[in-house]
């Protein structure tokens, strides 16, 4: 679980092309500039990927602010 | 379906739009970021004055010019969600001005699955006997919705009107269409003050809101059912298709749907590049450029897929003739 929190997180930070330093459990679209409309669907598509499709039919995520509620959503979901 | 395109002419409005200007207008947006994702690098702008009926009529006079007896045509479909009025009805304006006889005009007001959705109806008449032959023009005027400062539309939409000869075929060409809607996402793409509706909230805005990721995420979920839906009721597979256009979105979403799918790349046909989102024209231009640059061959299975505002969707095969 761990791992795959970890791997969530490095893929946030590479789809808004910030330092995976910069990218925590407590990251929120008012905490990062770099998280707006575009950075949020690059986090989609770039979530999807790694789930091989399977994020597709959870509404929820497009309207997701946090991390942590990314993390809860996906762990809701059984992907991670 | 005993139905073919017998022809297909686009109108571009003159003004094109880079994205130099999107950043002379916004100095901090990433444009650089923002044309990568979208794979659009200029627009088309229609001028203030400039409808989407006149630009129907453009393209419409383009396939009388090639051969298209107009005093023929038995309907005339105008799909689009820019009418010059809410009434009267803007095909019946376009029938008088392209000089139609007293045939069917009708509007259908639906955005990207617009094609596909005036393709089944098209092909209904025909079908039905109710008509021979006829004209399905889709036309809009989007960017007239669009706020300058809005990053999520601007970059995308385009102006432009595309206009096709339908007829009836000896040949069996156009069928196995899916359409479809869910209304729960209408609010997900919107111009709030365009119609009748008045909200307790009075901040109802004139300019199009759009929620680009769940358009997104309805987009991912809808569209690989809709291309399994049209090949299982053809008892086709994706090999069997020749090339796939869908409407022209972004790049993003395409390159969504092609992994999603698994689909070859140089059997989905792009071009939005220098034209951008131009709405339910998005298919038919792409059609004609495909076709303008030998992409496609007489015999060809093409799957055209629609989908967006509504939410609405469309698919179908057409064998090209």
């Amino acid at each position: 679980m761990e791992q795959s929190k970890n791997e969530v997180l490095e893929i946030i930070a590479k789809s808004l092309e910030v330092d995976k330093e910069r990218i925590t459990v407590e990251s929120t679209v008012d905490s990062l500039e770099e998280w707006d409309s575009l950075g949020h669907l690059s986090i989609l598509v770039s979530l999807d990927k790694k789930f091989q499709g399977r994020l597709a039919g959870i509404k929820e995520m497009a309207s997701v602010t946090s991390v942590n509620s990314i993390l809860k959503i996906l762990k809701n979901n059984n992907l991670i | 379906m005993y139905i073919c395109i017998k022809g297909i002419e686009y109108y571009l409005p003159a003004t094109k739009e880079t994205n130099v200007s999107l950043k002379d207008d916004n100095p901090d947006w990433r444009i650089n970021d923002i044309e990568k994702k979208t794979g659009i690098t200029s627009r088309r702008i229609s001028s203030k004055l400039q409808t989407a009926t006149d630009m129907a009529e453009s393209a419409c006079r383009k396939l009388i010019n090639n051969g298209l007896n107009i005093k023929d045509v038995d309907f005339i479909i105008l799909v689009t969600q820019s009418p010059d009025y809410v009434l009267p009805t803007s095909a019946c304006i376009l029938q008088d001005r392209i000089g139609a006889g007293s045939c069917i005009a009708f509007d259908i007001n639906l955005g990207c699955s617009g094609f596909v959705y005036g393709l089944a109806v098209s092909s209904s008449l025909i079908s039905s006997g109710l008509a021979r032959q006829g004209i399905l023009v889709c036309s809009d005027t989007y960017t007239k919705y669009i706020d300058k400062h809005d990053r999520t539309c601007r970059p995308l939409f385009s102006d432009a009107a595309a206009a096709t000869h339908i007829s009836v075929a000896s040949k069996d060409s156009i069928g196995s269409f899916e359409l479809g809607s869910d209304g729960s996402g209408f609010d997900q793409l919107i111009v709030q003050s365009s119609g009748s509706r008045v909200n307790s909230n009075k901040n109802q805005s004139s300019k199009l809101y759009m929620s680009g990721a769940d358009v997104f995420m309805f987009t991912m979920d809808m569209v690989p059912k809709v291309v399994n839906s049209v090949l299982l009721k053809s008892n086709k597979t994706i090999e069997d298709i020749d090339l796939f256009v869908f409407h022209q979105a972004s790049k993003l979403v395409i390159d969504s749907i092609v992994r999603h799918l698994e689909l070859p790349k140089e059997k989905v046909f792009v071009n939005l590049k220098n034209i951008g989102n131009t709405v339910s024209a998005t298919i038919l231009i792409a059609l004609s450029d495909a076709v303008r640059g030998d992409k496609i061959n007489t015999g060809d299975l093409i799957m055209l897929v629609g989908f967006g505002v509504g939410y609405s969707w469309g698919g179908c095969l057409i064998r090209w003739t």
